[in-house]
């Protein structure tokens, strides 16, 4: 699509740059790529901007149309005042230790079942396949009932490992992973094979590595989504000790009166934070994991 | 010689077996139990909350031939499922490509389009009301300037469902980029270079090489975002709860309205079953169609 | 649906899994702690109004139980009124139900078809409760002569305006009749050239058959029986009419969102709001105008429906925490309890006795608005008690927004609904039958 996207990298050779070409049409053909793209990140970054310059307004002033854009005076109580609704700390760390979890137990279950469909040959393949793609077709509100039984038949209702276990899991990063796995060259672990190496080494040494591009968006996509879950914590879980981030939110957003609004701003604010600061520094080894891995 | 052969072929279907066990042995108790149960469910009269089930063979089935909502439900769902996914999921792969590149600031590109999938959907769809506001709000407020009509957005019953499909594009092509620019991250880059070389034009390598190099990452975001559109429940439910007119009601909001609003989990159970054979058909068409097709690097 | 046989073949099946098999299965929960005897009680609430409600009830619970030894109330906050009644009703479904809930009024009849709640009338008749509590909303937890909830935070839908466009349109008080209803409207609307710049008056969505049925009232017809809906008698399609009549006269919105309806007033984008008395506080202070508030305009008489919910007791449980429940749910309404909780939240308070209390009344002269929902209250009933009241709102619901979409007529659109809903009540009535 873009010129841009062969604009040379620092670390290829200089011999392949088209230098001989004049500087300003170099310069040119970088920036229309930026001319196209920063309308539409300011585009998208909109709603944010007006997330945060909510979060510190009165609420008078939110709905006043004579008053500007930008609040009069920055109005940061919201944000104690936002902590005092809830425990959000206590949340944080549950939040914190369930995601957390879940990304665990999903990376040991996914990567070791990507294995296997993706390189292994076994009778059954693809119908063991369609059954883990069970998992995401049938609608969750359909299976809450069932599992809330069989949760409290293990006693775990109200308890943390609730809103752990049923996602341990995944279909979704099966078939994710299984993709990236069948894109690795097979020469790589045939080598690796000869070499006398087993299956879980080639795994661990040859698979893991290249794949981690995926690795990392399947634990960033995993993160948000049960960062975010709402409905089926509120309904397995009683104790405010055990409870999750999005339930604090839900009691700012859920009113009957219409939405306290900065103050669920910034209760946004508090919930995103911790997750954007990961993605920041994520992302930069999503850049680095590539230029390392040994597929160039 | 053979018997090797065949020794080696059954050790690698036992490892196989038992690479899968951990991801079986959860998927049994809490997916596989739940949609049995709901097979069985969807055949009684059950009330949420009440031990006792009644026998009624396919009467919950019969139900939903007659039941005119269901119908329109039906249809929305497959409006927003058929807009949002090709678009954004065309929004993501323009993106990804771009953002492939290692022009400055691209760091800052990404974060500003993948922000949006971690707002909670609590928040966002609150948020979403409040942009859409016919009389105050931001949108209605661009769309003057620029000299278009204003909507009523979510209180227009033509409008409503491409609000929220328009807002999910929003919300989710940050979410397909990051998965298409980590496949891109593993297309070797001289495949590029050559073809730059052989003076093939932008457009050409994004039809002919980009986009035949990620085909197994696009064949899975195809069938995983259209399972996504699953997700369309929270913001029902935050921003509509299915109105106006019944024009925002999308299956699985149907289903919890049965099941959890009603209580009337043998009809909820009854839905779910019909959604995931109809879904079934609907992966069966695309691995016939699109999986066929899809080119596997590591593959010969 | 019209395949539902009469006699129908029913075989009666245990529910293998859903509840019999694990009763005894959980530890501390049903066991109360033998610790010195204190009786645990689980309250499940929901949060209907702000943040800030959370943390009053907080420190009611911590109040009671810092001051009732041998008692320990656990308060557990469980989403909306919707997600509230879910919670409970699954529990019911393990076995296990908290101690007490707060759901809303019209689930009446849903908990009682699960044989779920205890009978207080003697407790209540031994007590001041039918006494000193507003007769309209003691109904409002009673069935066939018996009570079965505490009314906790009633509330009643009013007319909320804007003060300052009244005044700008020249308009003195709120309209007083659904005629005058419609002139303020008309004048109060602000188009430039097409687009609409101000409704003259908005329903709050969401809830808005909520507002119909107090149209019905209005008109003369309580538009339901204990078994039975009625919105295809000649009142209810009447004031359907009325309202298409407005949106076709362009003064009202003919459709909107809950929050976003609060919304549009607070931002001036509608000048007059049908909302719930909860929003009061909400709406007086995060208004940058004056909020005016009166009684719904009536048409044959005043009438209103009303919202809000009682503090139910758990049926299914030990004789020693039904007392602790009762204790508890009796501290909840008592006359302090209910003057501060009224005054936090715009809820109305219960009891005769809260209304006379210094602060309350010092509280209506700042705050004369609070007063008005309190005197409609008189004129208003239960709100839609009904089996399977749920699709049945959600059918009038879809009916109203069809008929004002302009896809299908009035008298259509309500016949279709009733008919709809009261084939739905029947197989509901069908599994005790």
């Amino acid at each position: 699509m873009s010129d841009a996207t062969l604009t040379p990298a620092a670390d290829r050779p200089a011999a392949t740059v088209p230098a001989r070409r004049p500087r300003w049409r170099k310069t040119l053909r970088e920036n229309w790529l930026h001319a196209v793209m920063l309308p539409l990140a300011l585009l998208w970054l909109s709603p944010l901007v007006w997330i945060l310059v909510t979060s510190l307004k009165t609420q008078t002033e939110v709905f006043d149309q004579s008053a500007g854009f930008w609040p009069a005076s920055l109005t940061f109580s919201n944000y104690p005042s936002t902590l005092s609704v809830a425990p959000f700390g206590t949340y944080l760390v549950n939040s914190v230790l369930v995601t957390g979890s879940i990304l665990a137990g999903q990376l040991v279950t996914i990567t070791l079942a990507a294995y296997a469909f993706a390189r292994l040959s076994f009778p059954g393949k693809n119908l063991l396949f369609t059954l883990f793609l069970l998992q995401v077709m049938f609608p969750i509100y359909a299976i809450f009932l069932t599992n809330f039984v069989t949760l409290r038949e293990m006693g775990l209702v109200n308890t943390i490992p609730a809103m752990i276990v049923p996602f341990v899991a995944s279909g979704y990063g099966t078939f994710m992973l299984r993709q990236s796995f069948r894109q690795v060259p097979a020469e790589l672990s045939d080598a690796a094979r000869l070499d006398g190496c087993g299956h879980l080494s080639i795994l661990w040494h040859v698979y893991l590595p290249l794949v981690k591009p995926t690795l990392i968006a399947f634990g960033i996509i995993s993160v948000v989504t049960h960062w975010n879950d709402y409905m089926w914590p509120l309904l397995v879980t009683n104790s405010e000790g055990i409870r999750t981030l999005p339930i604090g939110l839900g009691l700012l957003a859920k009113a009957d009166s219409g939405a306290d609004w900065p103050r669920l701003m910034a209760g946004t604010t508090i919930v995103v934070s911790p997750l954007l600061l990961l993605f920041v520094i994520f992302q930069r080894r999503f850049i680095d994991s590539f230029m390392h891995t040994g597929v160039k | 010689m053979s018997s090797s052969f065949a020794r080696a072929r059954r050790n690698e279907m036992l490892l196989a077996y038992a690479l899968l066990l951990p991801s079986l042995i959860f998927l049994a108790v809490f997916t596989y139990w739940p949609i049995i149960r709901s097979v069985w469910f969807s055949l009684h009269d059950v009330l949420l909350g009440d031990p006792e089930i009644f026998w009624l063979g396919a009467e919950n089935y019969l139900r939903l031939l007659d039941d005119r909502l269901f119908w329109k439900v039906l249809g929305n769902t497959a409006f927003y499922t058929l807009t949002t996914i090709p678009l954004s999921i065309i929004v993501a792969l323009l993106l990804a490509v771009a953002m492939d590149s290692k022009l400055r600031g691209m760091a800052i590109y990404r974060s500003a389009f993948f922000y949006p999938v971690m707002i909670p959907s609590v928040a966002a769809g609150m948020l979403w009301v409040f942009l859409y506001a016919p009389g105050y709000g931001p949108i209605n407020a661009a769309l003057t300037t620029l000299g278009l009509p204003r909507l009523d957005w979510l209180y227009d019953s033509d409008w409503a469902l491409p609000a929220i499909v328009i807002m999910s594009i929003w919300k989710y092509s940050g979410y397909f980029m990051l998965i298409l620019l980590a496949a891109l991250k593993l297309v070797p880059s001289d495949l590029y270079e050559a073809a730059r070389l052989d003076g093939v034009s932008g457009w050409h390598r994004l039809i002919h090489i980009t986009v035949p190099l990620v085909s197994p990452t696009l064949y899975f975001v195809i069938i995983i975002g259209t399972l996504h559109s699953y997700q369309i429940f929270d913001y029902v439910y935050v921003m509509t709860q299915g109105g106006p007119a019944d024009s925002t009601n999308v299956l699985t909001y149907y289903i919890y309205q049965n099941g959890f609003q009603y209580q009337d989990i043998g009809y909820a159970s009854a839905l779910a079953n019909a959604l995931l054979i109809a879904v079934l058909g609907f992966i069966g068409l695309v691995s016939v169609t699109l999986g066929r097709r899809v080119h596997y690097l590591g593959e010969r | 649906m019209k395949s539902t046989k009469p006699n129908m073949m029913r075989r009666r099946l245990l529910a293998t899994g859903l509840a019999a098999p694990f009763v005894s299965a959980m530890p501390g929960i049903l066991t109360p702690a033998r610790a010195n005897d204190t009786v645990k009680l689980q309250f499940m609430y929901p949060v209907g109004v702000s943040g800030d409600i959370n943390t009053i009830i907080s420190n009611m619970i911590a109040e009671f139980n810092a001051t009732h030894d041998g008692v320990e109330v656990e308060a557990i906050y469980a989403g909306s009124y919707d997600n509230t009644e879910q919670k409970v009703i699954t529990s019911l479904g393990v076995g296990e139900p908290p101690a007490l809930w707060l759901p809303i009024n019209s689930s009446l009849q849903t908990f009682l078809g699960l044989d779920a709640l205890e009978d207080i009338t003697e407790q209540a008749k031994a007590d001041d409760i039918y006494d000193d509590f507003i007769g309209g909303f003691l109904d409002t937890a009673v069935s066939d002569g018996r009570l079965y909830g505490l009314s906790y935070q009633p509330s009643t839908p009013v007319l909320y305006y804007n003060k300052d466009a009244f005044a700008e349109a020249g308009l003195g008080d709120a309209p007083v009749t659904w005629d005058e209803l419609m002139t303020a409207a008309q004048a109060l609307t602000i188009r430039d050239g097409d687009a609409l710049k101000r409704w003259g008056l908005t329903i709050g969505g969401g809830w808005h058959d909520w507002m119909f049925e107090g149209y019905c009232r209005q008109n003369g017809l309580v538009p339901w029986e204990a078994d039975k809906v009625l919105w295809d008698r000649p009142e209810a399609i009447e004031a359907l009419e009325f309202w298409k009549k407005m949106v076709d006269a362009g003064c009202m919105a003919p459709a909107s969102t809950w929050q976003g309806s609060a919304n549009d007033f607070m931002a001036g984008s509608t000048a007059m709001l049908y909302h719930s008395t909860g929003s009061l506080t909400n709406l007086r202070t995060s208004s940058p105008f004056e909020v005016g508030v009166a009684f719904m305009p009536k048409r044959k008489q005043f009438g209103a429906s009303q919202g809000g919910g009682p503090i139910m007791i758990a049926k299914n449980q030990s004789d020693a925490k039904k007392e602790a429940a009762w204790t508890f749910a009796r501290w909840m309404t008592n006359t302090e309890n209910q003057a501060a909780w009224s005054r936090a939240t715009g809820y109305l308070a219960v009891r005769k006795s809260s209304w006379q209390q210094p602060e309350m009344q010092q509280y209506l002269a700042e705050v004369p608005q609070a007063e008005v929902a309190m005197k409609q209250a008189e004129y208003s009933g239960a709100f839609l008690q009904v089996p399977a009241y749920s699709r049945a709102r959600d059918n009038l619901k879809s009916a109203i927004d069809r008929t004002l979409a302009g896809e299908i007529a009035p008298e259509a659109a309500l016949t279709t609904a009733t008919a709809d809903t009261n084939r739905e009540i029947q197989r509901v009535q069908r599994r005790q039958g």
